[in-house]
């Protein structure tokens, strides 16, 4: 929260565009809560719940070591995404039609709304990537657990760990934003149009890699791009998101 | 700098097959107070949105500050909308809505807010989807008057407001006007409610502009005379009649048109009866006459 407290170098007086999209960032977050307060809320009640887990089965005198290992299958690091789905598409959903009712203009609306997306993401990603390291360092918080350090997380360093966080927030936060666009544009008709089109396009990729028998040349691809590599396709994928929700939403009306 | 603020011409609004603005020509002139009447589902609230570039058009020109407003940073920043079934976002309490106004309207009063907040008694720390009707038609009235905005939307401000209320909004808006003033529109099918608060009245039903005059010249513009059936036809014969009632023998009708005292004297040797009519009969007048027509096509249908 301390890059949002900080940041404004922009006066308010100053009826600049860098203050036409600044504007939008700090409507987003008047109500702290909805960025910041309730994914880490669900975040620190995930690492509770995996904390007294850990701390019944090795008070019961369980393995250690095998716990720690069951651990790495475990979600929980990334329990808030689907919150922050849901916040992607309030943001369009409700914020969008207040700010327009304040003189905002969509272009400055999408700016400013990117804009916040990117400060959130970097910094969840640096925090979750440091939380990994701190876990690793204290051997699972003294208990012995793995809710960080699990997954794709805790293997090739912090650098690595902060890039794919990045990655998949801004394409968590885009991808239900971006659709919501669509609906506020084309109504039912535009968003159930991109989403058996979505499916379509999935299937017909199965379908494909299926018939020409091609499986093992996909799987190889994705194994030859590493972690790295996947979390690229999935920025690329929150990139398109981007720039398609603000060509969308330059002729989208409210509700 | 005084002239035309909004200057519509042959705008228009489909959706679908139905025409929710048809081809309407108006001019809103700057610091006035327009009244934007009509029946539920006239087109009131699609025009204010039209004209706040909310809702693009699909066919007509429309000049807000001189260009269209959609997407013109330099227009919207002159406007204040707070539309009678506004979004908010997710959480938000009008607290929230107060903290932020100051950033989209440079010549926002937050001590005008506060004044007002405790006027209308809002609970500002609670969210605003649990408030009244009432208090949440009071956020839409204390964003548009200490907005000082140059043109000012007010969409059904009475909606749910109590009596105490809108004598509130009804004086404040006022005080507020003569050391400021601006632009208002004043949307509201509670007539005459606000009949006395108008400079300006627009009349529109089914999307199409039924009137366009001055407020004092709708007053005094219609008159209803009633006596014996003959009389009272003999009288009305080469004017606009704009409504008919009869019961037996007995007439009255609703002329359009000023009355002079040559008319006044024909009448009383008529043995007529003339009467003003208010805004609010007037607009039923002109508004519910195909309300019939409308019914028994329906039924027909």
């Amino acid at each position: 929260m301390t890059a949002v407290a900080t940041a404004p170098a922009v006066r308010t007086e100053t009826r600049s565009r860098a203050h036409e999209i600044w504007r939008i960032v700090r409507l987003h977050t008047v109500n702290p809560s909805i960025f910041f307060g309730v994914p880490w809320l669900i975040l620190g009640a995930a690492w509770a719940v995996m904390m007294i887990i850990g701390l019944i089965i090795t008070g019961a005198g369980g393995p250690r070591d095998e716990m720690n290992e069951g651990m790495r299958y475990s979600w929980a690091v990334l329990s808030p995404q689907w919150y922050l789905v849901v916040v992607g598409v309030q943001a369009i959903g409700l914020t969008f039609s207040f700010a327009l009712g304040f003189g905002a203009t969509r272009r400055d609306f999408w700016l400013g709304t990117s804009l916040m997306f990117g400060l959130v993401s970097l910094m969840n990603a640096v925090a979750i990537a440091t939380l990994v390291q701190i876990e690793k360092a204290t051997d699972g918080w003294g208990v012995g657990i793995a809710m960080f350090d699990s997954l794709w997380y805790g293997q090739e360093g912090w650098l690595v760990d902060f890039y794919t966080t990045l990655a998949l927030q801004l394409l968590v936060l885009f991808i239900g934003a971006s659709i919501t666009t669509v609906y506020l544009r084309w109504r039912m008709r535009g968003t159930m149009s991109v989403l058996f089109g979505s499916i379509a396009l999935i299937l017909a990729f199965v379908a494909v890699a299926t018939f020409t028998e091609s499986w093992a040349a996909v799987i190889a691809w994705f194994g030859g791009i590493g972690l790295v590599g996947v979390f690229t396709v999935v920025l690329g994928l929150a990139a398109v998101c981007a720039v398609g929700g603000y060509l969308v939403i330059r002729r989208a009306t409210p509700r | 700098m005084t002239g035309t603020v909004v200057r519509a011409s042959g705008l228009t609004k489909r959706y679908g097959n139905f025409t929710a603005v048809d081809g309407v020509d108006f001019t809103l002139e700057q610091d006035r107070i327009y009244g934007l009447l009509g029946r539920n589902g006239a087109g009131k609230t699609t025009v204010m949105q039209l004209l706040t570039g909310q809702l693009f058009p699909n066919a007509g020109t429309l000049e807000v500050f001189g260009r269209e407003p959609a997407e013109h940073a330099d227009v919207l920043r002159r406007m204040c909308f707070i539309a009678e079934s506004q979004r908010y976002p997710e959480d938000f309490t009008s607290a929230h809505v107060f903290t932020a106004a100051p950033w989209f309207f440079e010549h926002w009063d937050a001590a005008f807010a506060e004044r007002l907040v405790a006027d209308f008694r809002l609970p500002t720390k609670r969210r605003i989807k649990k408030l009244s009707r009432g208090q949440l038609s009071a956020v839409g009235v204390i964003v548009g008057l200490a907005s000082r905005a140059p043109l000012t939307f007010f969409d059904e401000p009475y909606l749910g407001l109590d009596a105490v209320a809108r004598h509130i909004f009804y004086d404040r808006l006022l005080e507020d006007y003569a050391e400021h003033p601006r632009t208002i529109v004043l949307s509201t099918h509670l007539i005459d409610e606000v009949a006395n608060l108008l400079e300006h009245v627009i009349l529109i039903d089914r999307g199409r502009i039924m009137l366009d005059r001055d407020a004092d010249e709708v007053r005094g513009s219609a008159t209803t005379v009633a006596g014996p059936r003959a009389a009272v036809e003999s009288f009305v014969a080469d004017r606009a009649v704009i409504g008919r009632e009869g019961l037996g023998g007995l007439a009255s009708v609703t002329i359009d048109g000023r009355l002079d005292q040559r008319d006044r004297l024909q009448a009383a040797e008529l043995g007529l009866e003339l009467a003003p009519v208010s805004l609010q009969q007037l607009i039923v007048h002109m508004t519910g006459t195909d309300l019939g027509a409308d019914t028994a096509e329906e039924v027909a249908a």
